[in-house]
């Protein structure tokens, strides 16, 4: 008897010792300062919601949006973005790019500083860039450096780093060296991957991006906690440049990856930005002033495996295309604002001549009648007299399932073409696609920068997403040219027409272009929202 | 003896786990480097490989590690690249045990409490209302559960928060929701067996000795009826402290239920390994401990390998 109690009296006392262990302790109870905040001296600290533990707060291992979030507001690179989200120097003052375009000559400026007070120097970054490209390092995202001369080599274990074409010349000059010029390597440079970092801090500590606890870096913010999988918060970097136009004093970045608990906790006013909202919260929101759709840089689409019958025939793909009705499928199925998409590229690429969307126009039109004669015609192409059964593969989830039902239905009604459907957990469907062994499959491909290369280079023949089958030399000549040209009239006009090569081959139909949405609390202003990434919160300020 | 043979069987039984583990994981088909950003080229993925010693052959990499598995180094986690296993069971186990053992002290305290009067009072009104609450705990679901919790108590009533990690205002919600099908088990459990006890004739001898109804109930019903309950509770309690995926998730938790779940989704082989492992070390060496408890409860029960 008294025994059993004993037991049970441990288990007590263990848990009063585990009451210890919730975290802070001394945090804020939600809410309760809301209401003595002073209107003219209001507390510049806002709290949005990230959604998932970032899984590396390090600019040469990140490669998913949200480290990328918060890389963002603690780094900044040799470029960074302007409230439009155009590109514009950053931690440099001046380049200066020689007359073949090959060589850029960056001038940092004299004001910038680690978080720890100390300068960045051209050191840093060249260390920085050095350590993305070593093998040993393991980065995903080394590759986009391999515009740089003799990157390609270090990174597979054949050239050596001093090979590498970056160059600090003195602490404030750092040269780097292309293989070939590049029209958009501004844009480039604004990607986390190109980020320095403090080369005394990470030879020193191998985990040094593992904690908060001694995190040094060079952005308007630094980051001065990370709860794991619970928070990350941020506070204005006082050793920052341009510090003057940083409002915000301090922003937590929760980790909260349950729509129905985040939306509430907006509700509630424990958050003052979500991201990545229910379709039920989104029709009932739609109407509110916190409510705000951003185009995302992205494309979704099904790719057709032009190795596997019927999809060998161009025809028959186009039909498919043709047949989908991406106005009903966004407005009744979606229902995030995304936008129907007639070709690769999305809007949002800024051209001398506007934007390269509107200026390319659409490739294809949604026709019925058409799409069944191309299907007759393509089938009597092959020799067929029954379509060969069309499996439509799609990874597992509830807004893909949603989708693809009714582009089921949307292909019976105006085709008269019966698909099954399929579906397949992410990894093992990365896996199938990988090994082209499907016949019609969903994706999607969002930009990491703003430039239609980006977008277009996914159906290049020796790209490792091109998972269609499809090669097309025309093609693989355009976008070669486009790279190397000089004057960026040209430049998009070769782009233009690999987009049109492209589009006119379909290894792919493209269903729709992304839409980002998000609730915002509207005392938060100035919150800067760019096409391809989250919104940014250097100027944000909070009036209430 | 006995302990030393059991702690001998403990690291076998750990060492099995962990082997079919790492066979079946490596049959899973697909690739921890996949991801949405798939533009890897081929020599940057064998770097990546190469960095977690992918590249090996498996027995090499099996060796590898069990090595460090004897060193009590899980290895580097694939998905979250700048932090160790150790590092996230560390961080995420104090909230995981905390909540747990805040439901297992709410599920133990009121299903016994329920069971107990439930077979008390059996087959009359207070009976039926025990058992109706213990059915409903059973057939609502936490995912349920929970965001009804939210609902009332943190959006309408605003008496406590929505969700997050920070004070034990946190954990309340979250621990009910957590509490309630465990509670309803035991309810039930407790009752039946307690029903049992109740009709052996030790109990109507304790009667009949003229010993107060509190006395029998306690000293002679529970102690005897409590013992299937004990049994089920290893398991239980090993599940509750090392997390649950929905009420982490929907109570954004910072606990390690989520890993069990995402590292096989993200093929993240040594979290998969890691938080396999860990389970299982806690489960076995519980398993030991209510072993030893049924000798203080029981005391007709010896601990002798041989069962004599």
């Amino acid at each position: 008897m008294k025994k059993w109690f004993i037991i049970f009296i441990t288990i007590i006392t263990v848990s009063a010792a585990l009451v210890g262990c919730y975290g802070g302790g001394a945090e804020q109870s939600s809410g309760s300062d809301k209401g003595d905040s002073d209107s003219k001296n209001v507390k510049q600290e806002i709290t949005v919601n990230a959604m998932t533990e970032p899984p590396a707060i390090d600019p040469a291992m990140a490669t998913d949006t949200t480290s990328g979030w918060v890389l963002d507001h603690i780094f900044e690179g040799l470029y960074t973005r302007d409230k439009d989200g155009e590109p514009t120097l950053g931690a440099a003052e001046k380049v200066d790019v020689s007359d073949d375009g090959k060589t850029y000559t960056f001038k940092l400026r004299d004001d910038a500083k680690w978080s720890d007070g100390s300068p960045v120097t051209a050191q840093d970054f060249e260390y920085a860039w050095k350590r993305v490209l070593n093998p040993d390092t393991g980065s995903a995202f080394a590759f986009y450096m391999y515009y740089i001369k003799g990157a390609e080599d270090y990174n597979k274990g054949k050239g050596s780093a001093d090979k590498v074409g970056v160059k600090a010349l003195d602490e404030r000059t750092f040269q780097v060296e292309l293989n070939a010029p590049i029209g958009y390597f501004d844009s480039l440079l604004t990607l986390w991957t190109f980020y320095p970092v403090q080369k005394s801090l990470v030879e020193d500590n191998k985990n040094w991006a593992a904690e908060a606890d001694g995190y040094v870096s060079n952005g308007p913010f630094k980051m001065t906690e990370w709860k794991h999988d619970s928070e990350v918060i941020i506070e204005k970097n006082d050793e920052y440049y341009d510090k003057k136009a940083v409002n915000l004093k301090k922003v937590t970045f929760k980790l909260v990856n349950e729509a129905t608990t985040y939306y509430q906790m907006f509700k509630t006013g424990d958050l003052d930005l979500i991201m990545t909202l229910p379709s039920d919260v989104i029709q009932s929101e739609k109407d509110s002033k916190e409510y705000k759709e951003v185009p995302y840089y992205g494309t979704y689409m099904y790719m057709f495996n032009v190795e596997k019958e019927p999809f060998t025939n161009k025809k028959i793909r186009k039909a498919f295309a043709m047949s989908i009705d991406r106005d009903a499928l966004t407005k009744n199925v979606t229902m995030g604002g995304e936008t129907p998409a007639y070709g690769m590229v999305p809007s949002g690429a800024n051209t001398p001549n506007g934007d390269f969307r509107e200026e390319g126009g659409d490739y294809f039109k949604e026709d019925a009648e058409k799409a069944k004669e191309l299907l007759k015609e393509g089938m009597k192409e092959e020799g067929w007299d029954e379509l060969p059964q069309v499996t439509l593969t799609y990874n597992t989830s509830e807004e893909h399932k949603k989708i693809a039902e009714a582009v089921q239905e949307m292909l019976k009604k105006n085709l008269d073409v019966s698909v099954k459907l399929n579906n397949q957990e992410w990894g093992t469907y990365l896996d199938t696609t990988k090994q082209h062994n499907y016949q019609m499959a969903r994706m999607g491909w969002i930009g990491v920068f703003v430039d239609p290369v980006v977008n277009l280079d996914y159906y290049l023949g020796d790209s490792p997403n091109n998972r269609t089958g499809w090669v097309d030399k025309k093609f693989d000549d355009l976008m070669e040219k486009s790279k190397v040209e000089q004057d960026q009239d040209k430049r998009y006009e070769l782009l233009h027409q690999a987009e049109e090569r492209l589009m006119d081959e379909m290894p792919f139909m493209p269903v729709y272009f992304y839409m980002n949405n998000y609730l915002a609390n509207t005392d938060v202003k100035d919150i800067a929202y760019f096409v391809n990434r989250y919104p940014y919160l250097k100027w944000a300020k909070k009036t209430n | 003896m006995y302990i030393v043979k059991r702690f001998v069987t403990m690291l076998l039984t750990i060492w099995v786990i962990a082997s079919l583990t790492f066979i079946i994981m490596k049959f899973i088909p697909g690739d921890p480097f996949a991801s949405d950003a798939d533009v890897l080229p081929e020599h940057v993925l064998d770097n990546m490989r190469a960095k977690y010693h992918l590249d090996e052959p498996i027995p090499v990499q099996y060796v590898l590690y069990l090595k460090s598995l004897v060193m009590f180094d899980l290895g580097p986690s694939i998905q979250s690249e700048t932090r160790s296993v150790n590092s996230i069971i560390a961080s995420g186990f104090p909230a995981s045990a905390t909540l747990g053992i805040q439901a297992i002290i709410v599920a133990v305290v009121f299903g016994l409490l329920l069971g107990i009067i439930a077979a008390l009072y059996h087959n009359r009104l207070l009976d039926y209302i025990s058992m109706v609450i213990a059915i409903i705990g059973i057939s609502v679901p936490s995912f349920i559960l929970a965001p009804l919790l939210i609902n009332y108590f943190a959006v309408k009533w605003g008496m406590l928060p929505v969700a997050s990690w920070g004070s034990f205002q946190h954990s309340i919600l979250p621990s009910i929701a957590l509490a309630t099908t465990p509670l309803a088990v035991i309810a039930r459990f407790m009752r039946s067996s307690m029903i049992e006890v109740m009709n052996q004739n030790y109990m109507k001898t304790a009667d009949a000795k003229g010993l107060s109804s509190f006395k029998i109930v306690f000293n002679h019903g529970i102690r005897n009826a409590i013992l299937p309950v004990v049994s089920f509770m290893g398991p239980l309690f090993v599940s509750l402290i090392t997390g649950t995926f929905v009420i982490e998730k929907i109570f954004a938790i910072p606990g390690i239920g989520k890993y069990f779940v995402d590292s096989i989704f993200n093929r993240d082989y040594p979290v998969i390994m890691g938080t396999t492992v860990f389970f299982s070390v806690i489960l076995v060496v519980t398993l030991f401990l209510i072993d030893i408890s049924y000798r203080f409860i029981d005391p007709r029960i010896k601990l002798t390998s041989k069962g004599d």
